[in-house]
């Protein structure tokens, strides 16, 4: 079949049949021919190595055969290279290794881990490493000792001597000591007298020779080229002594499936997503927020409850305030008939005793009434009308005056505070009168100066939204500059520190001298006020000398008369004698 | 229905019942026999050319190997079957079951260690802890952070004493020199300072790093400082001249963790593309690499006293023989991305995990006598329970770490638990324990 189809084929153009080899190269050993000769010629003698003694002149082994099994013909003076070895570029294409075999005759497998390193290179090639040597049963007993201090020793001083030869010589090439033509070396003199030569017997001078080295150029280019030496093939890799990974199961595969991250802000070509895009993806109005029906039953209830609670507890307000008033309209039921009854009482004693002691009653109401005694009893009636309309005025007044107290004292804390606040700051004619408070002189329009700079200052953002929690006219201001000489008095000029100076004096100076006391009588008991507005305060001794007028009249009761001394007031007068018209009223 | 045969069915049986008698096991034995005569008689023997065919095999199989006793021997057996000196053993190689445990095989007991426990939490940083170093007087620690900063602490009171700012990233490595007034930091970004802690400034920079540095390691006995950062390799400093001595290029991926001892591999380095490489510094090479990890090494621990050392991916931890890299044994059980490790001379190893957990291991069995998680501190998120570093003070008896939650925490072994009032939780397990 094969014969077939070559025969079919053309016939090949070259086949090296005809080519002769040059005579030096053409073998002179037997001829070594194809079993196709052996049919065109009888004549036939293949033998294989070299021929036998006595006939090699001029026999040179070229081929593997021509070794037979031997090696080379060291008579024959001529490159040999039995088994091809040492030859060059053929021996390279073959990296088998030769078989190596150990003390026990069994093949070094781990040659080939070994190829290219030295021996002590460390390499683990057995099963046997594979075992932890705690584990091995013919381990025996395992030295664990650090190495002795000899051995540490040796081998410090080892590396430190390989190191310090690095070290120098790294050191040396970054210093720039191999510059050519830096330095110059002296130039030798060499004193010469030529001998005489070839019965040459003249004189001869002597001459001196300066032997200098020829100048370098320093920027000559390197006459050399360093040609980097190719990198030797790569030592083989360290045996691996794990097992190989395990395949990812589908499991791991879809655990380790992280997937990536999307961003509200690009897409995934990097463009900036629009914002409704955005908002429909953040998915806020997606669900739609649904409230439970109970809710508003809820709501309804609370409301119901709570007006219920409202009304009840107006109810009770209004009943106790019923009742308050009930009780105070029976107290004062009350009182007018206990002072019907003292009146009507009195009436009948007035009756039974007409002119007893009524005109020192009537003497500190009306100086006119107490004046006449003749007219009192006629204009007794006149004058008790008149006295019931006043009385009937205050009594109103002090009602009115109640109500609001008590409207006051019912508004709650709240009410209470803004009516206070409104109360406050409400007049500033004070103000204007002294020309603090000035309408403002823009032309254009007129702002509340509070609404500005809210939001950029010291107190910013605490209290932004109440714009007027603060007063218009800041009292310390005011009061610190009312009462403060100004610079501008003029008066002051030829002193020194004007304003101040001035201010200082008022502080210091006795201005009350010319009196003929440095201060008032009394003066001293109240403390000094430097600044602001006159304060007053409360009298806490009794104007009225109720206390003193007590004790007088213990003192009285057991020595009538007494002679007072000493300045005497309007009121001391008056107690004295309505003390003494009751002393009369009680003889 | 069924209840109204029973009962007739029994009256009938008990009414003549000892007239036909009980089938006894002579009877079905006959049974059987006779079962098996009537119907599989004709198959007793083989066809004769299945019997010529099997004769064959057996002949051409040739001498049988001796074959195993089965049940209860193991590969040692087998191969001393001939010889004299397992009969010493006590177990005789005949017998199957040995009741007599071999001495090898028994599991070593693990020492006793007291439980640790937490006794100071220091909070001022406004970072993650990344980094801690203890003075060698034992007077301070120091500690970094991601807020750029360096505070150095007092380690009785805890009190600041003092704050280093110099670097503008996250601060990942500190080492404070035991033979120079010096502080030695580096950072994420891409700077290793020397600080001068007589004068408190920064006296010397070591550039060169392509990218963050990660980690940072003083050699014990020679001027020269190993750094290992995110470019993958390890740089070896010349303190004083600050030339970059060697470059320990080898790793595939972010160098984690660089240790150096005073004996080689005099530095050792761990790496997120998951070997430890051993060094052999005067060369600048590579004298092994350590491959057993299936996940990035993230720490390394070297053991105070024993010449062996412990490297940390996540969720185990592997023990190291020094000078030949040989795998001593492993550390089960701490299911986490482990961040840390410390081990003190008491041969407490402790191992800190990137959500919060703690673990406690002896150091020769690789018994794990206490977990526990550390507590973030209130106001901080669940992601925030993470040790990112840890340290033994000098004598071993306090425990610091940096953690995710801003923090500092110090543990130590609770005084008052004995033996007695804490017992060891330990069991040997009945699986086989030595190949």
């Amino acid at each position: 079949m094969a014969s077939a189809l070559f025969a079919s084929l053309p016939k090949p153009k070259y086949t090296g049949e005809h080519e002769e080899a040059p005579l030096h190269a053409q073998p002179k050993g037997p001829r070594i021919v194809g079993p196709g000769v052996i049919d065109e010629s009888q004549i036939v003698l293949k033998r294989s190595g070299p021929p036998p003694y006595g006939q090699r002149s001029g026999w040179r082994p070229r081929n593997p055969e021509d070794f037979g099994d031997g090696g080379a013909f060291p008579e024959i003076p001529v490159a040999q290279y039995p088994l091809d070895m040492g030859r060059k570029g053929k021996s390279s294409s073959s990296n088998a290794l030769t078989l190596q075999v150990d003390a026990e005759g069994k093949v070094k497998y781990d040659a080939i881990a070994r190829q290219g390193h030295n021996d002590s290179r460390i390499i683990h090639s057995n099963f046997k490493d594979l075992i932890p040597l705690r584990q091995r049963a013919e381990a025996g007993d395992l030295s664990l000792d650090r190495p002795s201090q000899d051995e540490v020793a040796a081998s410090t001083e080892k590396t430190k001597q390989a190191l310090e030869k690095l070290v120098s010589g790294a050191v040396a090439a970054q210093k720039p000591k191999n510059v050519k033509g830096r330095n110059r070396e002296e130039p030798t003199y060499v004193r010469y007298t030529p001998a005489n030569q070839m019965g040459d017997t003249s004189k001869k001078n002597d001459r001196i020779f300066k032997i200098m080295p020829k100048q370098q150029d320093p920027m000559e280019p390197p006459k050399f080229k360093h040609k980097k030496i190719p990198r030797g093939p790569p030592s083989p890799p360290p045996p691996v002594m794990h097992s190989p990974p395990r395949k990812l199961t589908a499991e791991d595969q879809e655990a380790w499936k992280i997937p990536p991250a999307i961003s509200n802000w690009k897409n995934p070509k990097g463009y900036t997503v629009p914002l409704d895009k955005r908002l429909a993806a953040d998915g806020r109005g997606l669900q739609d927020v649904t409230i439970n029906d109970k809710f508003a039953q809820f709501a309804e209830a609370l409301f119901t409850a709570d007006r219920h609670a409202r009304e009840e507890v107006n109810m009770r307000a209004k009943m106790q305030q019923k009742l308050a008033e009930k009780e105070k309209l029976a107290k004062e039921e009350h009182l007018r008939e206990m002072a019907r009854q003292a009146r009507e009482e009195r009436a009948a004693a007035t009756a039974s005793r007409p002119r007893r002691d009524s005109g020192s009653r009537r003497r500190s109401r009306s100086k006119s009434y107490s004046d006449s005694y003749s007219s009192r009893s006629d204009t007794d009636y006149d004058s008790a009308d008149e006295r019931a309309h006043e009385r009937a005025l205050a009594r109103k007044e002090r009602r009115e005056e109640d109500q609001r107290q008590y409207r006051q004292s019912k508004m709650g804390t709240e009410r209470r505070m803004q009516a206070l606040a409104r109360e406050q700051n409400r007049d500033i004619s004070e103000k204007v009168a002294l020309g603090l408070a000035k309408p403002t002189a823009a032309s254009e329009t007129m702002y509340d100066s509070r609404l500005f700079n809210q939001t950029s200052g010291f107190d910013s953002g605490f209290n932004e939204d109440q714009h007027y929690d603060k007063p218009l006219f800041a009292a310390q201001d005011a009061i610190s500059s009312i009462y403060r000489p100004k610079a501008s008095a003029g008066m002051d000029d030829d002193e020194e520190g004007g304003a101040d100076g001035t201010l200082e004096k008022i502080q210091k100076g006795n201005r009350f001298d010319a009196l003929g006391k440095s201060n008032f009588k009394g003066a001293d008991l109240v403390g000094e006020r430097e600044e602001g507005p006159v304060q007053f305060e409360k009298d806490k001794d009794d104007p009225f000398g109720i206390d003193s007028l007590i004790g007088e009249a213990k003192k009285n009761q057991s020595e009538n008369s007494k002679k007072k001394y000493g300045l005497e007031r309007a009121e001391d007068r008056e107690d004295e004698s309505r003390k003494r018209r009751r002393i009369q009223d009680d003889d | 229905m069924s209840d109204v045969a029973q009962t007739i069915s029994e009256q009938t049986r008990s009414l003549f019942g000892s007239d036909y008698g009980q089938a006894s096991a002579d009877a079905s034995q006959i049974a059987l026999h006779h079962k098996r005569k009537a119907e599989y008689d004709n198959v007793q023997e083989l066809p004769k050319a299945l019997a010529e065919k099997q004769a064959q095999a057996a002949a051409s199989r040739g001498p049988k190997r001796p074959k195993v006793p089965n049940g209860g021997t193991n590969m040692a057996l087998v191969k001393a079957n001939g010889d004299a000196k397992t009969q010493t053993n006590g177990t005789t190689a005949g017998t199957p079951t040995s009741l007599v445990r071999r001495p090898n095989m028994q599991q070593p007991k693990p020492e006793w260690h007291a439980p640790w426990k937490l006794m100071r939490v220091i909070s001022g940083h406004l970072g993650w802890v990344r980094t801690l170093a203890i003075d060698p007087d034992n007077q301070y620690f120091v500690s970094g952070a991601g807020d750029r900063t360096i505070k150095i602490w007092d380690l009785a009171t805890g009190h600041l004493r003092l704050t280093l700012t110099g670097h503008i990233s996250t601060v990942r490595g500190l080492a404070v020199s035991p033979r120079h007034p010096y502080l030695f930091s580096c950072g994420e970004d891409k700077k290793v300072k020397c600080w001068d802690l007589e004068a408190n400034k920064v006296i010397r920079d070591y550039h060169g790093h392509l990218s963050g540095v990660y980690t940072l390691s003083l050699h014990p006995t020679l001027d020269v400082l190993v750094t290992g950062g995110r470019d993958g390799v390890s740089r070896v400093w010349d303190m004083r001249t600050r030339a970059n001595v060697h470059v320990l290029s080898g790793h595939k991926q972010t160098v984690t963790d660089v240790k150096c001892q005073e004996a080689d591999p005099q530095v050792i380095s761990a790496s997120l593309d998951k070997t430890v490489r051993l060094w052999d510094l005067a060369a600048g090479k590579t004298m092994g690499v350590l491959t057993h990890h299936k996940k990035g090494v993230r720490a390394l621990a070297l053991h105070p006293k024993e010449f062996t050392f412990a490297s940390a991916s996540t969720q185990t931890i592997k023990q190291w023989k020094c000078p030949e890299g040989a795998l001593m044994q492993n550390f089960d059980g701490h299911n986490s991305v482990i961040n840390t490790l410390a081990v003190n001379e008491d041969n407490v190893l402790f191992s800190g995990g990137d959500d919060g957990t703690m673990s406690f291991w002896d150091w020769k069995t690789g018994h794990r006598f206490q977990s526990l998680d550390s507590i973030a501190q209130p106001g901080s998120l669940d992601a925030e329970a993470g040790i990112m570093c840890s340290s033994f003070d000098q004598t071993g008896l306090r425990l610091i770490t940096g953690e995710a939650d801003k923090t500092i925490k110090i543990w130590g072994p609770d005084s008052k638990a004995t033996p007695e009032t804490h017992p060891l939780e330990w069991k040997p397990t009945l699986s086989r324990v030595k190949f």
